[in-house]
Formats: structure tokens, C-alpha cells, sequence
């Protein structure tokens, strides 16, 4: 997951060079408005830069409150982890920053280049991390142990062009080598002069412990026990802070810190280790003189989530007054010295929480909510309180009451606040969406205090309003477009689903024919010299919805049977018609070839689908989403299937002859004996003919005439006159080529009358001829002891191909089959037995079975007969299954 | 022709190779830290729990008990040793249950030692026999680690025979000399002699201790002595001897415990607490000499490094500190921290005559006090005085040891320090009528009083400082601002409004009224005596008075006032003024006092001998 938030933020910073430093305004967002404001904003003016999705620019945003202006400046972006651990940043060697959004790696950034500059990778999460005094090492606390980096490890990583290489270049990877010490769950860290003190949480106590930071020699470990069981859920890391008499670090006044800390620890100039805990304590070590106790200053009750000292009593020597602590619910607790040094004051008050982070300056409280930023101004000097001596005043006051608003959300965490050049105050902070943002807030007017604005930058004032109330006015026409595209979506969404719910009722139970479906026409047609067969579908649209942009009609073409291809793979097609919008009663034709002439793998199974992606309803936003997989609701229409008979070439008697008989001499005698020959031969051959092959399909001639599908044929070439019954044979030959069967319709071009006839000559995808004849013969039936006669149609193939013969035999026997199913009932008297045929057949079956069997027995042992002669005995049972066929009544 | 392992000789293999590897790290595991011990620990448990429970997962066969017995100790013994006791015992009664001829013998008796003394008998004198014991030692040293001593005490005949019949070995001989050449024994993670050894001297110890502190000494003494030649580890052996050294003091025997705790120290060179008792004895008798050098000693042992105990192969596993938990035997063995006994070494140093030596003790132990350091720091013992009350003693010394400009630093540091915290006024309250207010409040004023008598102190030593130099002027305006931050003071009595106390109100020594007139007398006494010395003979002698009245016991302000009244030519009065300072017996000894309060050895002095010499010029008559 980091890898993968790392690996774009390396391609965002190389777009985003370009413009560091001085952020640059994009084009797209210089409206009028802006352009109209712009010499009223000053260059130390408060920028906001955010990041539209898919693309990293910088543009130019002016945040307005009552109080004040921020400037939000987006520097670079990590991704969020969403995980249990806090986030933090620090800032170490000089302006570098360096911070981690709860993963295991941390990301050293400079602000100077602009760029990543070194990540450090854990084995685990990185819960804190100092520098050593002299910036020559980091000690990062992970899981397992605190480990020892040196700087100038970094530095060279740091030297690498971000550019070059892999984007994982710069990551450092802290190996055991680098461990200092094994401590199991070390929570935070704090260096404190050569004392290096780690904090962890044990079964039942919180363990500071000391180390000496030269040689890592544990000196002592502090045990708190815990005041309230370990809570399951969030781990809150708790905070270790570190307050110094009189130098270095952060100084407390003097006269707090014997109040607060003893005599002892201030006659030692120790340094004191502030220490808050999630229950809500907090707790105090000094570190000198050796071996004092652990003391706890006061409880928050509840978690404590800052602790740092503010306040300047005497700018001079640069000395906190107070020292301030926050709790997650947002009470603050300011501890001074009151009564001119009598004793420590401790006013608690309450803010609106939850307060996520915070940090503080000299006068102001600076905590997120998580949803803004606010500012709460410490009161300047001791408050004045007479009366009876309460050592905790639990009256609030107003300066603890009215935070006010700095209108920048999702700060997560913040880092120590500095001052800039022009004397802004200036905060680093960490989004909930793992932005590294620098905060620019205006100048605090040291005079007026801070709600009211100098009389003397009036017009200035009015300017900045003016601008302000422009900026407001964009932002809000991005939240109008905003909205209303996400109305737009759900609209669509909703059609989708309605579609969904229509489509899918017809999947259960029983076909019915579905509101939406394909239909399909197979023609022949001719490109780039080649013969190929080529499908029309209609996607047809009869339901009452829109089928909107983000649909995509999907084919796939199977062939039903075929010669496995190269890898085992099924040679089926996949073919994507991606389409904007199809009213109700619109209808959707996309073409797509089937086959090539030659490939011959009829039939082929055509499944239509409708396929629906949420990528193209979001649009743009599904990008900014972090592993959002391309999800898609896929609904299956119908299956085509397009048979032999489809692509059958139909050509015209004569025409269809020449090819075949240009050898042969065209004799109606001699095709006749041929015929004969064959029809009692069983494939036998003719010397210097090629072997034909053929099969054949009885259909009884009464059931045939009862068929409603062929009926309505008829009627249709009767032009809706009801005719006396014609040649049976023939109308069956005609709707066998022409009719519309599985929703296929065949459309052949020439000829029309070539159709009309019982002898059809055509030829197959491979180019070979065919025959197809209808007749009508008589089959003698014994039935009941005496003969019969039944009228039936015969339907004769006749090819040079077998896989042609077999394959249209095939078509033939599918087709009178469905036309059958969809005849009435026939009554039961009607029906007769075919006696004598069935035991004749099922003897010849029998016959042929045991032939199967010896050809395959010899096949599997490979001896006795050739290939060859396996494929020959195969067929003739193949034809001898064909011929004399029984008759379907 | 190679056959294939039955099930039960690769579960041997696996055990052994476990226990091999353990051993191989324990060869090289000196420079292992604790943390990695232990992880190294837990790895193993789990690895030969794993193995159990592959072994238990089949129906007890007798062909596999011994073996199965094996990895049940091995696993026990790694429990132990992570001291989850409590997993350990019902491992133990879990297996043994699932002896076969303990299956025979029907229900179990849930009484540990019943059960136990049933679980003996069942095996009788089958080669499963020694399996069983090994495992009733560790629940010997499970019931020893958790204190059950009683228990112990119970089945003291039965833990005897295992003792015997295992240390004889009549098993173990054949085994052992084939151990590690054949594969086909299941080896233990420890050496079993071993184990039994230490569980025997440590029960000695744990039992000693206890008895000891029950008070049952000569009892005590019996089993320790017996224990004390045993083959055991130095440091334990060293414990009976110290042990025995316990019992002997208590016994009123003083020079056979020194015997003794000297022994004990001869074992083992690291046992300070033999040391640090024969230090008390000799406190106790008041043989100074010896006191400070034991202290020397005591400070010297503490501060060296640790000494990683070199226990023998084969006890890393179970070290006797796991054993011996007892509370009366760790408070027996307690000692104070290195820096509490250099403070007794540098204040005994100077109030016994070795000021040079004692003020380099009491600079080591500012300086220790002041790194970050804190090396020989522990919780627990008698903690250390406050840091301004180590101050001012000493800069006390360092004004014994002439040496003025040191002390006075001292003193600015505490003034500066503590100066802004002093609160405005101050009531003195006798510690009943404490009793009234919450104990808060009372402890922030007594806070308040400490931190104005320590300022008044170093008030004072500096006032003493600039005598001792001479700077007269110098010294009175200290003086004063001791003496004027003295008296806003004020005691009060039940029923009594507040009050500028005086001496007759100081009940007990060593209360803060008792310092606080202390400190105002000799403040007083010294302002007095920087009058006298720049002529001002009325100022100085209104203060010696004042002085006196605060604090009759004082001698110097006693005999400058005579001298005083003297050059007034008020003989007789300095007469009288003197006697009555010489015959004056002071009702506690100085010494008990903190160093800063005991008269200064440095300003101007007078000669008792001259005086007297003075007297019988005056009044030959008297004296003769």
C-alpha cells in the first residue's frame, strides 16, 4: 500500500517541481474574479493550494474568516494509511520534515528542494522518532526495538535525483544491524541531553525507560501503573515532552518550575520529563537529582493528546509562562504561577472537542478538530483571582471559552509553529488524506487585539473582504457543480438498477423473452478479397428505460465445437460495443465478422451481454480513489447460435454446378445412377469421382403441415393467401434457408428463385459444394401386422466435405426439431409405431456399436490396423448411422 | 537396510535437537541481553509445547511414558522459568495423570501432596519411577518459587528420599555415561543433579529466612549451618553464611555474626549485604573507625559494575533468584543505594574528625546527584535527604575545611533558588493541631517552613563564611537577613494566637521549632560577635543577650557575651555570665544535629582558659 502511495507521489513531485517554492497559479482557476482581486492581495497572502483529482497543480485559494485569513499550502501528498496508529511529524535536521502517517515507513521531506528527500522504512510501524542534538542520527521506535540511523545514511540517499532509477531509490531500510536496543512496543521517544528515554505500555503499567543515548546502557526504568485497564481498540500513543529550568530546550519560568517540579529538580537544573497519558495523567520525572520519583502534575481524564509550554513572560530571555495540556475532549488545562509565586494555578476549561492534535506558540493554542483548525489565545499575564486560596479554579475563563476558527479541516497532526520572515506564524500539518500542508496565518495585530482589525489597514481590510467574498463565490460554484453532478450519478444509478432488476427477473424459471435482446443476421460478404461471414446484431431495446452512457453491449463468439487452439485455450472472440444512449424502442446494430471463409467451426454460439462500469459513471472521481477496482455489473442477454445452414452459400442451379461438374460431364442420366448409386452404396466410391458423403433427415410429411413455423412460411410466400397445401418438400427446403432460427436469419443475396427449388446446390464456408434435396417418399411401416405407407419428406445432404455434410445434417436435424416442438400436440392415435423400422435399426445400432468399439479397442492398442483404417471404419459407421434414417414424425 | 524412524525416535530427536540448540546459545549467550533471553526463552517453551502435544495426542503407551515424561519436564521447566507458575502445575498434574499405572489407580486426590505422595507410591520402583520424581521436583521448585514453604514442609519426608535416590544416582549412572552418544534417550534441558541441588539449598534459605524472621533464630541457625556445606553456587552458599550471621546478631552475638558475614563476604565478594549488616553492628558498638571504612567498602562494592553472576552451565534457565522470593528473606538482603551510603560515608567522615576525606565524599556526592547518570540508583531503602538540606551540610564541611568561598556558592544557590518561593508569612503549628486540616495544606506549609529555614541556613553559613574571613560588615548584613527572615515565624499554641516562639517552647530536638530557634540564636550569636569585633559593644551585646534567650545552650554566644559585658567593665556580670555558660549541660548531643547547626569551629574564639585566668585575677577570693 505504501509502495504504491510512494510510487505516485514521486510521479506527482516530478510534475509538481516545475512550481515549488512559489506556487504558481493554474490557468483553469484564474477566473475573472480572481484576476479582479488580485492586486489587493499582497505576496505574503494566504494561499490555499489543493490538488484536483488526477492532475497536481497548484492554484491559488483565499480562505476567509471573521477573525483572519489562512493560507494552506499542500506541499506533497503520502496517501493515508487508515490505520490504528496516530500520525505525527516532526521537524528535524534544520527545516527537513519528516513524518509518518501511521505506516511503517517515514518520509523525510525538504521544503528547501521541495521534494521527498529519504524514506525510512520499518519493520513495523514507526510509532516516533528523534534526532540526536548534533543531527547526526535518528533513533526510530518501531515495534520490535528502537533503531540507530545516521544522518549521513540519509544524506546520500537524499543525494539521488528523485528522478533517476526506480522511485524506490531513496528508501532506507532499517535492518537489524541498525538496531540500538530490543524493547518490545515502544511507544514514543524523547532524547533529553545524553538521556534517551523510551515509553511502552506492559501488561499493567507504562514504563519509561532511561538509556544512556552514548552507549545505549539502560540506566533505570520508571514503572506507572495503569489507572484504568488497557482499553482495547485505538492505541493512543502517549506524549513525551521535555521542559528545562534554564537552558536549552523549552524553558519554563523559573518560579513554575520550582512550583511545579520541587526544589530539588530546579537546584539540579534538571531537565523535567513531561509525560501524557491516554488516561489522562499527567506525569512528571525529573532527571536529576538521580533517583527521583515519578509525580504526577494532574489528571485530564481523558487522553491527554498535547502537552507543551507557552506564554512569554519576558521576551528576553525567552522563558514560558505556562505550560498548557489538552485533552481528546477537549479540556485544557493552563498551569501557572499565580499570586506573584505563591503557588501553581491550574485553570481547566473546555473547548469544543474532539481535539485530534495541537500545538502551540508563544500566545496562541493552535488544535484540530479534525474538522477545523482553531486558535485559542492564551491570556496574557497572571490572571488576577483574590479570594479563598483553590488550588484548581474551575472557573473557566473567557479566554478559554472563544477558540476561534482558522477554517483549515482534517489536520491530523500538527507539528511546532514557527515564524516567518514577514512574522507570520507559520504550522505544518498532516491531513487526513496524508498531505503534508504548510498553514500561513496572517499576522497577529499586536496592538488591537485579535478579533478587531487595525482602523489603519481599513482599505486594505474592505480589499481582502472583497476578495474574500469572490473566492467564497467560486467555492461555492464548485460545491453547486459538485452536487449536481453527484445528482446526476445517482440518477443514473438508479436507471442501472432497473435495468439490472428487469434484466435479471428473466433469468429465473421459465424464458421469457426479455425486454432488452439481440437479434442477428449472418451474411457473406467480401473484404480485402476475402470471403468472410459476417454478423449483424441488433441490440433491441423495448423496455421502458434509457440505456445510458457507460453501457457496453458485449459479444463473445464460441464455436460450439472446433479444434482446441494453441494452449488449450477456446478460440471463442470477444468483441466490446461500448454506446452512449438507446431509448426505448431504439435498436443498436453493430457488425462483427464471425469467420474467415475456410474456417469452418459451425456452429457458433453467440452469448450477448450487457456490461455496466462504475469507473464510467464516476468519471474522473473513481480515479482520486485509491484501489478502487474497476467494478462492473455484467447481465446476460441472449445466445445466438449461427449454424451451418446460416452460412451456407446458396448458389444458383447452374451456377452452383459448374464448379462441380466441370470435370465431370453433365449428364442428368448419370447423376441420376450416381444418386442411386450412393443412396444404396453408402459412400461407395466412383472411380475418378471424389468421395462424396451424405446424409439424410425424415420428416413425416403430417406433422410437417401441422407445424405452425412452417405454416406462417407458407402464408408469408403465399403473400398471406391460404393456399391449398403444396409441395411439402419445398416449403420446408425454403424455410430451412431462409427462416430466422435461435434469432439468426441468413441473408442471402442473388437469387431468390434458387431457394424455391427441392434441389438447392450451394457451397460451404470451406468452398466445397453442397447438395441439399427435399423429396417426398413413401415409407412402407408395418404396423399391427400389416403394411402402411406414411408420406414423408426427405431431406438429403450431399457433400464432398464430410465435415460440411455433417454439420449441415446437423443444422437440418435441429431445426425440424425445434419446428416440431413448437407444433400443437399431436393426438394420440395419430401416433404410430415404427414396428419393424425400430427393430431394423436398433439391430443395425447394435451392429455398429460393436464396429465403434472393435475401431476404438484397436486404436487404443495401437496395433492391428493403421490410422487410416480406423478413420475409414469410423466413418462408414458414421454414414451407415445416416443413412436410412428413421423417420421423425 | 535403513528403517524408516518410528514416531517415537524422531519425537526423541526432535526433543534433543531442541535441547542441543538450547544449550549451544547458553554456551555464547553471555553477551545475550535479558530481552533476547527471554524471547529465546519463549521460542523454546512453545517449541517443546508443540511437541507435547504431539506426543499427547496419542493414548498413553507405556513405551512412550518416559519419553513423554522428558519433553513434560522440559516444557515445565521453560513455564517455570518464564514464572507461569500456575501453567506449569497444572502441566505437571495433567501428565502425571496420564501415567498408565497412574490410570490404574483410579481417582486423584486434588490435594497437591496427597496427590503427589500417591503418584510416588503408584510407580513404586519401575524404571518410570526417577520420570516422576523429576517431575515432583519442579513442583518442589514451583511450591518454593510461590513461597509454599508449609508445603514443602509437608512432604519433607518424600522431597528427602527424591533427593537422596536421585543425587545417589543409582540411574543415572548407566545414563549418563551414555548420554550424547546414543539418540535414543530423550535428553532434559537441564541437568537434573543440578536442579535437585539447587532446590535443596534454596528450600535451606527460604526456610532460614523465614524462621529468622519469625524469630525462631536458633532454629534458623541449625539448618542454615547444614545448608552452608552443601555443593551449591557461591552466592548461595554465601547466603546461608549470611543468614547465619542474621541469626547470631539477633542472638546477641555480635562478633560470631562479624565471623560470620565475613565469611559470607570470603564465598562471595558480591554479597554486600554481609557487608552492609556488619557495618550496623559496628555502628551499633560504636567503633567508628570500623564504621566508615565497612561504609567505604559498602560504596566501593556497590558502585562497580553489576558482575554478571557467573552461575554454571546448565542453571540459566532457573536461576536461584526465581527460587528464593521470599518477602523476609529480599528484606534481609536489602541494602540502601550506593548514594544513600556515600551520604552516611561523608557525614560520618566529618563529624568524626576526617573533614578533608568527608567533604570529598559529600562533593562526589553532589556531582552523582548531578549527572543523569544513575548508575546504582534503585527504589526502595532509606531515600536520601533533600537536595538544599545535602547542600547546606555540605557546605557546612566546606567551612570546616576552610574553605569559605565553596560554601558560600553553596549557600547562593540555595538562596537563589528557593528565595521566590518563600511565602510571606509563616504559622508554626504543634504537629496535633495539624491534625484539623487537611493534610494537604499542612504539607504545603510545611514545605513553606523547610524552604525558610533552609534560605536561613545558608543565611547563616554565609554569615559564617564572612566572619571567618573577617568581613565584618559583611557578615552582620547577612546575619540580618537570616535574623529578619527568622522571625516571621510565628508559633502558635492550641488555643493560643500565634506567637514569636522562644525557647522554652521547643518541646522535642529535631523539630522544626527546635532549628528554627537554633538558627536564630546562633544567627544571633554571630551578629553579635561581628559587632563586638568592629566596637559596636552595645549592638553586640543586645544580640548575644537575644541570642542567649533564643538558645541557652549556645557557648559561643554565652562567652562573648561575658566577654561583652567585660570590656563594658560589667566584670562581675561576665563573670556570672560565664559560669552559668560553662556549667550549662546540654540536654542532647550535638552531634545528632544537622551539620549546619552545630556551633561554627572557625569564628573569632575565646580561650576558657584565658577566661578563667581573667576570673581569678578578678576574684581571687572565689576561686580560691
Amino acid at each position: 500500500m505504501g509502495n504504491v502511495v510512494l510510487g505516485s507521489y514521486w510521479s506527482k513531485l516530478r510534475r509538481a517541481e516545475f512550481c515549488d517554492g512559489v506556487p504558481t497559479t493554474h490557468p483553469l482557476s484564474t477566473t475573472g474574479l480572481k484576476r479582479r482581486f488580485r492586486p489587493t492581495i499582497s505576496h505574503s497572502e494566504l494561499r490555499h493550494v489543493c490538488r484536483p483529482a488526477r492532475q497536481f497543480f497548484f492554484f491559488v485559494f483565499v480562505v476567509s474568516a471573521m477573525e483572519g485569513r489562512c493560507a494552506v499550502e499542500t506541499w506533497a501528498e503520502f496517501g493515508s494509511s487508515g490505520t490504528a496508529c496516530t500520525p505525527w511529524l516532526k521537524v528535524g535536521f534544520g527545516t527537513d520534515v519528516l513524518l509518518c502517517t501511521g505506516v511503517d515507513e517515514v518520509y523525510v521531506y525538504s521544503p528547501r528542494e521541495g521534494k521527498l528527500t529519504a524514506v525510512i522504512e520499518g519493520p513495523g510501524p514507526v510509532t516516533d522518532l528523534v534526532e540526536s542534538p548534533d543531527q547526526q542520527c535518528l533513533y526510530v521506535a518501531c515495534a520490535s526495538g528502537v533503531y540507530r540511523v545516521s544522518s549521513r545514511l540519509l544524506g546520500s540517499r537524499a543525494g539521488r535525483s528523485p528522478a533517476d532509477a526506480s522511485p524506490r531509490a531513496g528508501a532506507l531500510k532499517l535492518s537489524p544491524e541498525s538496531l540500538a536496543f530490543a524493547e518490545e512496543g515502544v511507544l514514543s521517544l524523547l532524547l533529553v541531553g545524553s538521556v534517551l528515554l523510551t515509553l511502552c505500555q506492559r501488561d499493567s503499567s507504562w514504563i519509561l525507560t532511561l538509556y544512556r543515548s552514548s552507549d545505549l546502557e539502560r540506566l533505570r526504568s520508571v514503572r506507572v501503573p495503569l489507572a484504568v485497564p488497557s482499553e482495547t481498540g485505538r492505541r493512543r500513543r502517549p506524549l513525551l515532552t521535555c521542559v528545562q529550568p534554564s537552558a536549552g530546550g523549552v524553558r519554563l519560568e523559573p518560579i513554575l518550575f520550582k512550583l511545579l517540579f520541587g526544589i530539588d529538580a530546579a537546584l539540579a537544573k534538571s531537565p523535567v520529563v513531561l509525560c501524557g497519558l491516554p488516561d489522562g495523567r499527567l506525569c512528571f520525572l525529573p532527571l536529576r537529582p538521580a533517583g527521583s520519583r515519578l509525580g504526577v502534575l494532574h489528571s485530564l481524564e481523558q487522553p491527554v493528546v498535547f502537552v507543551g509550554a507557552s506564554g512569554v513572560a519576558d521576551a528576553g530571555r525567552g522563558l514560558a509562562r505556562c505550560l498548557v495540556a489538552v485533552g481528546e475532549q477537549g479540556r485544557v488545562v493552563l498551569i501557572e504561577s499565580e499570586g506573584g509565586g505563591d503557588r501553581a494555578a491550574f485553570v481547566e476549561g473546555c473547548v469544543p472537542g474532539p481535539v485530534r492534535c495541537g500545538c502551540v506558540d508563544k500566545k496562541r493554542l493552535y488544535y484540530s478538530t479534525g474538522s477545523d483548525l482553531l486558535a485559542l489565545h492564551l491570556p496574557e499575564g497572571s490572571p488576577e483571582r483574590e479570594g479563598p486560596s483553590v488550588e484548581k479554579s474551575r472557573v473557566t475563563p473567557a479566554a478559554l471559552r472563544s477558540p476561534s476558527s482558522l477554517n483549515v479541516c482534517r489536520v491530523l497532526a500538527l507539528a511546532e509553529p514557527t515564524c516567518n520572515a514577514a512574522g507570520q506564524v507559520e504550522l505544518l500539518g498532516l491531513s487526513a488524506r496524508g498531505q503534508l500542508q504548510r498553514i500561513t496565518l496572517p499576522v497577529d495585530s499586536e496592538d488591537a487585539g485579535w478579533p478587531k482589525a487595525p482602523s489603519t489597514r481599513g482599505g486594505r481590510s474592505v480589499g481582502d473582504l472583497l476578495s474574500a467574498i469572490g473566492d467564497v463565490g467560486e467555492r461555492a460554484a464548485v460545491l453547486k457543480a459538485n452536487v449536481k453532478s453527484k445528482n446526476q450519478i445517482l440518477r443514473r444509478l438508479n436507471q442501472v438498477l432497473n435495468i439490472s432488476f428487469l434484466l435479471a427477473a428473466g433469468t429465473d424459471g421459465e424464458e421469457r423473452e426479455k425486454p432488452i435482446g439481440c437479434r442477428a443476421t449472418a451474411s457473406w460478404s467480401r473484404l480485402l478479397e476475402e470471403d468472410s461471414l459476417t454478423l449483424t446484431c441488433v441490440l433491441d431495446n423495448s423496455s421502458p428505460y434509457v440505456l445510458e452512457r457507460g453501457w457496453t453491449l458485449s459479444v463473445a463468439a464460441s464455436p460450439l465445437s472446433g479444434p482446441p487452439a494453441a494452449g488449450g485455450q477456446s478460440s471463442s472472440a470477444h468483441f466490446s460495443f461500448p454506446f452512449h444512449s438507446l431509448h426505448p424502442g431504439e435498436t443498436l446494430e453493430v457488425s462483427l465478422p464471425l469467420a474467415a471463409a475456410g474456417e469452418s467451426c459451425f456452429p457458433v454460439t453467440v452469448s450477448c451481454s450487457l456490461i455496466f462500469s462504475l469507473a464510467g459513471l464516476l468519471g474522473e472521481e473513481a480515479a482520486v480513489l485509491p484501489g478502487l477496482q474497476p467494478a462492473c455489473v455484467s447481465l446476460p442477454l441472449n445466445t445466438l447460435t449461427v449454424d451451418w445452414l446460416h452460412a451456407l452459400r446458396v448458389t444458383s442451379p447452374a451456377h452452383g454446378k459448374a464448379p462441380s461438374q466441370s470435370s465431370n460431364t453433365s449428364d442428368a442420366v448419370q447423376a441420376f445412377l450416381r444418386l442411386r448409386r450412393l443412396s444404396c452404396g453408402g459412400g461407395a466410391e466412383v472411380a475418378g469421382e471424389r468421395e462424396r458423403h451424405a446424409a439424410s433427415v425424415r420428416v413425416s410429411a403430417a406433422s410437417l403441415r401441422d407445424a405452425p413455423a412452417l405454416r406462417g412460411c407458407e402464408a408469408d410466400a403465399q403473400g398471406g393467401v391460404r393456399s391449398p397445401p403444396r409441395n411439402v418438400g419445398l416449403s420446408l427446403m425454403e424455410w430451412l434457408l431462409s427462416e430466422a432460427l435461435g434469432g439468426v436469419t441468413a441473408v442471402r443475396r442473388g437469387d431468390r428463385s434458387a431457394l424455391r427449388c427441392s434441389v438447392v446446390h450451394g457451397r460451404d464456408p470451406s468452398g466445397h459444394p453442397v447438395k441439399l434435396t427435399a423429396s417426398e417418399v413413401d415409407v412402407a411401416e408395418q404396423a399391427g401386422g400389416r403394411e402402411e405407407t406414411l408420406t414423408a419428406v426427405e431431406v438429403r445432404v450431399e457433400s464432398s466435405s464430410v465435415a460440411a455434410v455433417c454439420g449441415l445434417h446437423h443444422a437440418v436435424l435441429t431445426r425440424v426439431q425445434a419446428a416440431l416442438q413448437t407444433a400443437p400436440g399431436r393426438a394420440a392415435p395419430e401416433k404410430r409405431t415404427q414396428g419393424s423400422g425400430l427393430r431394423k435399426a436398433l439391430h443395425r445400432a447394435e451392429r455398429l456399436l460393436q464396429q465403434i468399439q472393435q475401431s476404438r479397442i484397436s486404436g487404443a492398442v495401437g496395433v492391428g490396423v493403421s490410422t487410416g483404417q480406423a478413420c475409414q471404419s469410423l466413418l462408414s459407421v458414421y454414414q451407415e448411422l445416416r443413412e436410412n434414417p428413421l423417420l421423425v414424425i | 537396510m535403513h528403517q524408516p524412524l518410528s514416531l517415537s525416535d524422531k519425537w526423541i530427536q526432535e526433543n534433543n535437537a531442541l535441547v542441543n540448540k538450547w544449550e549451544e546459545q547458553e554456551g555464547g549467550g553471555d553477551t545475550l541481553t535479558r530481552n533476547q533471553n527471554h524471547t529465546r526463552l519463549i521460542w523454546c517453551s512453545s517449541e517443546f509445547h508443540k511437541l507435547l502435544r504431539k506426543i499427547q495426542g496419542i493414548p498413553p503407551i507405556a513405551d512412550h511414558t518416559q519419553l513423554e515424561l522428558t519433553v513434560v519436564f522440559n516444557a515445565c521447566l521453560c513455564l517455570i522459568a518464564q514464572s507461569q507458575f500456575l501453567e506449569a502445575e497444572s502441566l505437571l498434574t495433567q501428565a502425571t495423570e496420564r501415567v498408565p499405572q497412574m490410570t490404574e489407580d483410579g481417582p486423584f486426590a486434588s490435594d497437591p501432596p496427597v496427590f503427589w505422595k500417591i503418584a510416588l507410591k503408584s510407580v513404586g520402583n519401575t524404571a518410570l519411577n526417577p520420570c516422576v520424581m523429576y517431575l515432583l521436583c519442579l513442583q518442589w521448585a514451583i511450591w518454593l518459587a510461590t513461597c509454599k514453604l508449609q508445603t514443602i514442609q509437608e512432604l519433607q519426608n518424600e522431597l528427602l528420599s527424591v533427593f537422596e535416590t536421585l543425587s545417589s544416582g543409582v540411574w543415572d549412572e548407566e545414563r549418563s555415561a551414555s548420554r550424547r552418544m546414543s539418540s535414543d534417550i530423550p535428553l532434559p534441558v537441564m541437568d537434573q543433579r543440578r536442579l535437585i541441588e539447587l532446590l535443596q539449598i534454596c528450600t535451606f534459605i527460604a526456610q532460614g529466612a523465614e524462621r529468622l524472621s519469625e524469630g525462631r533464630s536458633s532454629e534458623a541457625l541449625a539448618g542454615l549451618q547444614s545448608a552452608s556445606s552443601l555443593p551449591a553456587p557461591r552466592t548461595l552458599i554465601s547466603y546461608t553464611h549470611f543468614l547465619s550471621g542474621s541469626c547470631l546478631a539477633h542472638m546477641n552475638r555480635p562478633q560470631m555474626a562479624l565471623q560470620c558475614y565475613r565469611m559470607a563476604l570470603e564465598t562471595d565478594s558480591q554479597c554486600v549485604c554481609a557487608l552492609y549488616q556488619s557495618m550496623l553492628i559496628y555502628r551499633q558498638h560504636g567503633n567508628t573507625q570500623a564504621e566508615i571504612q565497612a561504609l567505604r567498602l559498602l560504596h566501593s562494592t556497590l558502585m562497580l559494575p553489576s558482575a554478571t553472576e557467573a552461575s554454571p552451565a546448565g542453571t540459566h534457565l532457573l536461576p536461584s533468584s526465581l527460587l528464593l522470593q521470599s518477602q523476609s528473606l529480599s528484606s534481609l538482603l536489602s541494602v540502601p543505594s550506593a548514594l544513600s551510603v556515600l551520604h552516611s560515608l561523608a557525614l560520618k567522615c566529618v563529624l568524626h574528625e576526617r573533614v578533608a576525606e568527608g567533604v570529598e565524599y559529600y562533593l562526589d556526592l553532589l556531582a552523582a546527584l548531578h549527572t543523569e547518570d544513575q548508575h546504582g540508583v534503585h527504589a526502595g531503602g532509606p531515600s536520601l535527604p533533600k537536595l538544599p538540606e545535602l547542600y547546606l551540610q555540605a557546605g557546612a564541611a566546606l567551612l570546616m575545611a576552610r574553605r569559605p568561598a565553596d560554601c558560600m556558592a553553596l549557600c547562593d544557590e540555595i538562596i537563589t533558588t528557593t528565595l521566590e518561593l518563600l511565602p510571606k508569612k509563616v504559622v508554626l503549628k504543634e504537629p496535633e493541631e495539624c491534625e484539623g486540616e487537611t493534610r494537604a495544606a499542612c504539607a504545603e506549609v510545611e514545605d513553606g517552613v523547610w524552604m525558610l529555614l533552609w534560605v536561613g541556613a545558608a543565611y547563616l553559613l554565609q554569615g559564617h563564611c564572612h566572619t571567618h574571613l573577617r568581613d565584618w560588615e559583611q557578615a552582620v548584613t547577612t546575619y540580618t537577613r537570616c535574623i529578619n527572615l527568622l522571625v516571621k515565624v510565628r508559633f502558635k499554641k492550641r488555643g493560643c494566637q500565634p506567637q514569636i516562639p522562644s525557647a522554652d517552647m521547643v518541646g522535642m530536638q529535631g523539630t522544626n521549632l527546635c532549628i528554627l530557634q537554633r538558627l536564630k540564636g546562633l544567627s544571633l550569636a554571630g551578629r553579635g560577635i561581628s559587632f563586638t569585633q568592629t566596637d559596636q559593644l552595645r549592638e553586640g551585646l543586645r544580640d548575644l543577650q537575644l541570642s542567649i534567650q533564643a538558645l541557652p545552650e549556645g557557648k559561643c554566644a554565652g562567652l562573648w557575651c561575658g566577654e561583652v559585658l567585660w570590656r563594658l567593665g560589667r566584670k562581675r556580670e561576665a563573670v556570672a555570665c560565664w559560669e552559668k555558660t560553662w556549667s550549662f549541660t546540654p540536654h542532647f548531643s550535638v552531634q545528632s544535629l544537622s551539620l549546619y547547626l552545630q556551633e561554627p569551629q572557625s569564628g573569632p574564639l575565646l580561650d576558657s582558659t584565658e577566661l578563667r585566668c581573667r576570673i581569678e585575677e578578678l576574684c581571687p577570693t572565689l576561686s580560691g
